[in-house]
């Protein structure tokens, strides 16, 4: 303190109203006449409406030595349609005041619409055609297929990109999608052609399989009649949904430096794999990763950031991989940020302590309090938007969940003690079981970091 | 096809106005449809007001605002928001330095309680800890985003040669590494006590709020602050609309690809001018249907991904912002020629009217999404009464946007995408290769923590 003597007037902290119930929204679910599953949620006031559709084309599902060609065929589907070019979907689109991305994942390939809801037929005409009979014209699959290979270059020079391709590439068998580019290498893409994206397409592309999700404000709006005129419209054959094979990832600890000379910072990305939604200690495991490392109050941004300055910031998350039903899915586990060169091995060694105190002595209930209390509070507002409320029932279809899955983790927080996500988190964490890479100088931080002893160090070139 | 039906305009922002005797201006609007609330506090003073030898002292005071006040102990700022369900953050840019809280609608005192406690009584607890401490923080903010990422220092470069040294903008938020190393604990007090008063500061809150409440609550808290003058004027940050040459700068470094950008001089925020300027550069480089990602993109193949964005600034010329990255070996050269020959062709001809229409309709998509969230109204509301005097001016600004006329769109890009208006920076790679998305920086503005979007960072998908 130094003291120097404010005028104003002080209050006691103000205590807390009436708290206005809140719950997350419940949607409705129907099947439309050609198996397409529909689910649909009322936002009042959200004029923009958003709208998902998943896809059953798991990247588990592309041809041997074609990795990358769900994601051309995503990206084509807004390169023209039976009736429009490239350049005159583009401009329908905006004209329309809509956006449409779509990208392929793990676990399904998902198209993403954002329409005003004065335009929501047009916006859902243009989203059907895309799906029901896209051109993927030769010439755009070709050009495509040259970005993508540009893309892959500039991913390589990224240090977070280049720490994650490290930690998927090493945890995973080679045998697994899971542990290759998402997008594919330049090796795969550079095979892609037209049939192949076609046969992709012919082979997963289908109503049946397929699952829409729409929020917004849908007051006075006719959907079942939109929804009969453009995805209705939609029409294709029966087929088994995909079925997800089992993660599994070896752990041992390591340490896997990707050199990158002369960098000013080091990112780390220390992960492994861990329990997913399905699984009893999801709720436990969310609260307790939070409060080692979910905001710059947490354990480690207290110690890293508040403490000793060596960060801008590092967050623990976990990020599904792929899901079952039975249990079998898994998510990626992580601690991830980027610190200064020369506080590399400092950084790493706190990083440890933190875990091994954790593991040690636990959490305290008042840690516990606020992340509930945070986790759970800032439901509203995270959920403010239509995107947001989409997203996460996408999610939901996505992993096999059932649709007031979100509704019961609120409620499985709340009623989470502090011994439970202790457990939860020492269990996710275990210091040694954990992959650590590192994108950096290797020549600056390879010997302190061995010194560390968190395992066995590998210094790849690039 | 079906002519789309025209997106409903509803530019209704309900608000009321008030003021403190000690100057603080007050903007609330109500909104029920959810239980959240708002707040969102505007001051006066961005890094234009940062003298030379200290540029990132706005920025990194914002930071020491999170380290405690005379009744907050070290971070509570953020423990006591997020302990109550709320979320918050701040940000510097050239022009402002903002701080926002979203609370449950019934935790909304307790942010107007830490606001005016920070407004009021931060001396009382800023320590030579906290500032050596947030300087090194600030620093691995500086490295992370700009020093250890290709191209990241492209925006810092762009700007210093658009604006002149000497300057207010000529340098960016983050400042420098030397300056930083600088900033001493008398400069934070001084930098206080000139321009952290209640009669510098805008405060809006928006959502399910009782306004009368409200505003009880904001007296209460914030009313006996001191007002205080003596705030100087920022330099003048005008500039002849048209630069009168062309400046270049080709930069090798280890880049993955050869880049071309550049930054066009444009006429103030709050013109009609700008409006035209953002119409012309949505046609010509926002999107998938515009000129430059059809010529340069589709139809040439020189480019990965070619784009135009409008840097809005209100106390200097806004800047229009090209960025292309190459693909494959196509050179710099060919990307440039046909870049001026897609803006002397617009230039001469102007939009097609499906063109503006279009353009018209993605920027009232984006203001739409803007609005969609209680903070975002509030931001946008503190904006129009700091930067241009008049809160309510947020609610027709949509509609400004779509009067205005095509012959106007032709003219601005006659009159400024041009040339010798323009600053052109070049990346050849040390070894060369190919591209990615390009962008708007959103450098201009930088926050006190990184956004929650820590997934993003354990991913290497491709997503388009």
């Amino acid at each position: 303190m130094t003291g120097i003597k404010p005028t104003m007037t002080f209050h006691p902290r103000p205590e807390a109203g009436a708290p206005t119930p809140w719950a997350f929204p419940a949607p409705e679910r129907a099947t439309l006449d050609n198996g397409l599953t529909v689910l649909h949620c009322h936002r009042p006031g959200q004029q923009l409406v958003a709208v998902e559709v998943l896809l059953d084309a798991p990247l588990a599902a592309e041809p041997e030595g074609l990795d990358g060609v769900a994601t051309i065929l995503a990206r084509a589907f807004s390169e023209g349609t039976d009736t429009l070019t490239a350049e005159e979907f583009a401009g329908e689109l905006e004209r329309a005041g809509a956006t449409m991305d779509a990208h392929a994942d793990h676990p399904c390939v998902r198209v993403s619409l954002e329409v005003p809801v004065s335009r929501l037929e047009r916006g859902l005409s243009l989203l059907a055609d895309a799906l029901r009979a896209p051109a993927l014209p030769e010439h755009e699959i070709e050009r495509l297929v040259a970005n993508r290979l540009d893309e892959i270059v500039h991913e390589l020079a990224n240090p977070a990109r280049r720490a994650a391709l490290a930690l998927y590439g090493d945890l995973f068998e080679s045998a697994d999608r899971l542990s290759r580019p998402r997008a594919g290498s330049a090796e795969t893409v550079r095979t892609i052609d037209r049939a192949a994206v076609q046969a992709f397409y012919a082979a997963h592309v289908r109503p049946a399989t397929a699952t829409a999700v729409i929020v917004g404000d849908l007051d006075g709006v006719d959907l079942d009649g939109i929804l009969a005129r453009t995805l209705g419209a939609w029409s294709g054959d029966k087929a088994a949904p995909a079925t997800p094979t089992p993660v599994k990832a070896d752990d041992h600890a390591r340490v896997i430096i990707v050199d990158r000379p002369g960098s000013v910072q080091t990112q780390l990305l220390i992960g492994r794999v861990g329990a997913d939604r399905h699984d009893e200690t999801w709720a436990a495991q969310v609260l307790g990763t939070y409060c080692l490392g979910g905001t710059l109050t947490s354990r480690l941004d207290r110690v890293l950031r508040e403490e000793k300055g060596y960060t801008y910031g590092v967050r623990a998350l976990s990020q599904p991989l792929r899901s079952a039903p039975d249990g079998s899915g898994r998510v990626l586990l992580a601690i991830t940020g980027s610190v200064d060169t020369p506080s590399t091995a400092p950084a790493l060694a706190d990083t440890w302590t933190v875990l091994r105190t954790l593991a040690a002595e636990g959490l305290t209930d008042a840690e516990r309090d606020v992340a509930v209390q945070n986790l759970v509070g800032v439901a509203p507002l995270k959920y403010e938007t239509s995107a947001a409320v989409a997203a996460t029932l996408a999610d939901q279809v996505e992993q096999s969940l059932p649709d007031d899955y979100q509704a019961q983790v609120y409620r499985r927080l709340a009623e989470t003690g502090t011994a439970e996500a202790t457990a939860a988190v020492v269990a996710a964490f275990p210091p040694e079981r954990l992959v650590t890479v590192l994108v950096g100088d290797a020549s600056v931080i390879a010997d302190p970091v061995r010194e560390l002893g968190i395992g066995e160090v590998t210094v790849l070139q690039p | 096809m079906a002519n789309p039906a025209p997106a409903s305009s509803s530019g209704g922002l309900a608000i009321t106005e008030h003021r403190l005797a000690n100057g603080l201006r007050v903007v609330l609007s109500e909104d029920h449809l959810t239980p959240v609330a708002a707040v969102c506090l505007w001051y006066d003073v961005g890094s234009r007001h940062e003298v030379k030898g200290r540029t990132g002292l706005a920025h990194l005071f914002e930071h020491l605002m999170f380290q405690g006040s005379a009744s907050v102990q070290g971070n509570g700022h953020f423990e006591l928001i997020q302990g109550a369900g709320g979320s918050l953050n701040g940000t510097t840019s050239f022009e402002r330095t903002n701080y926002f809280e979203t609370m449950p609608a019934h935790q909304l005192e307790l942010a107007l309680w830490l606001e005016a406690d920070r407004m009021g009584s931060l001396l009382a607890a800023l320590d030579q800890t906290s500032l050596d401490n947030q300087r090194d923080v600030v620093k691995n903010e500086r490295r992370q985003r700009y020093d250890n990422v290709p191209y990241g220092t492209a925006f810092e470069k762009l700007t210093a040669m658009s604006f002149p040294e000497g300057h207010p903008y000529h340098h960016t938020p983050i400042g420098s590494m030397a300056d930083l190393d600088a900033a001493t604990l008398k400069d934070a007090q001084a930098f206080f006590s000139t321009y952290y008063a209640p009669n510098n500061a805008v405060l809006s809150v928006v959502g399910d709020i009782d306004p009368d409440e409200t505003l009880r609550w904001i007296e209460k808290y914030f009313g006996t602050i001191p007002a205080h003058d003596g705030k100087p004027a920022p330099v003048d940050g005008s500039l002849p609309p048209v630069s009168g040459e062309e400046l270049r700068l080709t930069v090798r470094e280890e880049v993955p690809s050869r880049a071309l950008m550049a930054a066009y001089r444009l006429p103030h925020d709050g013109t009609r001018e700008a409006d035209a300027a953002d119409l012309a550069l949505t046609v010509l480089g926002s999107g998938e249907s515009s000129r430059l990602y059809n010529r340069l993109v589709r139809r040439d193949r020189l480019a990965v991904a070619a784009g135009f964005g409008l840097l809005r600034l209100a106390g200097a010329p806004s800047l229009g912002w090209l960025d292309v990255k190459t693909s494959g070996d196509a050179t710099v050269e060919a990307i440039e020629a046909a870049v001026d020959e897609e803006l002397a062709r617009f230039a001469e001809e102007g939009p097609t009217p499906e063109e503006l229409e279009r353009a018209q309709a993605q920027i009232e998509r984006e203001w739409l999404d803007r609005l969609q969230t209680v903070s975002g109204r509030a931001d946008e509301l503190c904006r129009y009464a700091v930067l241009f005097g008049d809160p309510a001016l947020a609610g027709s600004a949509l509609s400004r946007v779509l009067e205005v006329t095509a012959e106007e769109v032709r003219d601005i890009a006659r009159q400024r995408l041009r040339a010798d208006n323009r600053a052109v920076l070049v990346y050849e790679p040390v070894h060369p290769e190919a591209g990615e998305a390009p962008q708007t920086p959103d450098s201009s503005e930088i926050s006190e923590a990184p956004a929650v979007n820590g997934e993003a960072d354990a991913t290497e998908g491709g997503a388009a």
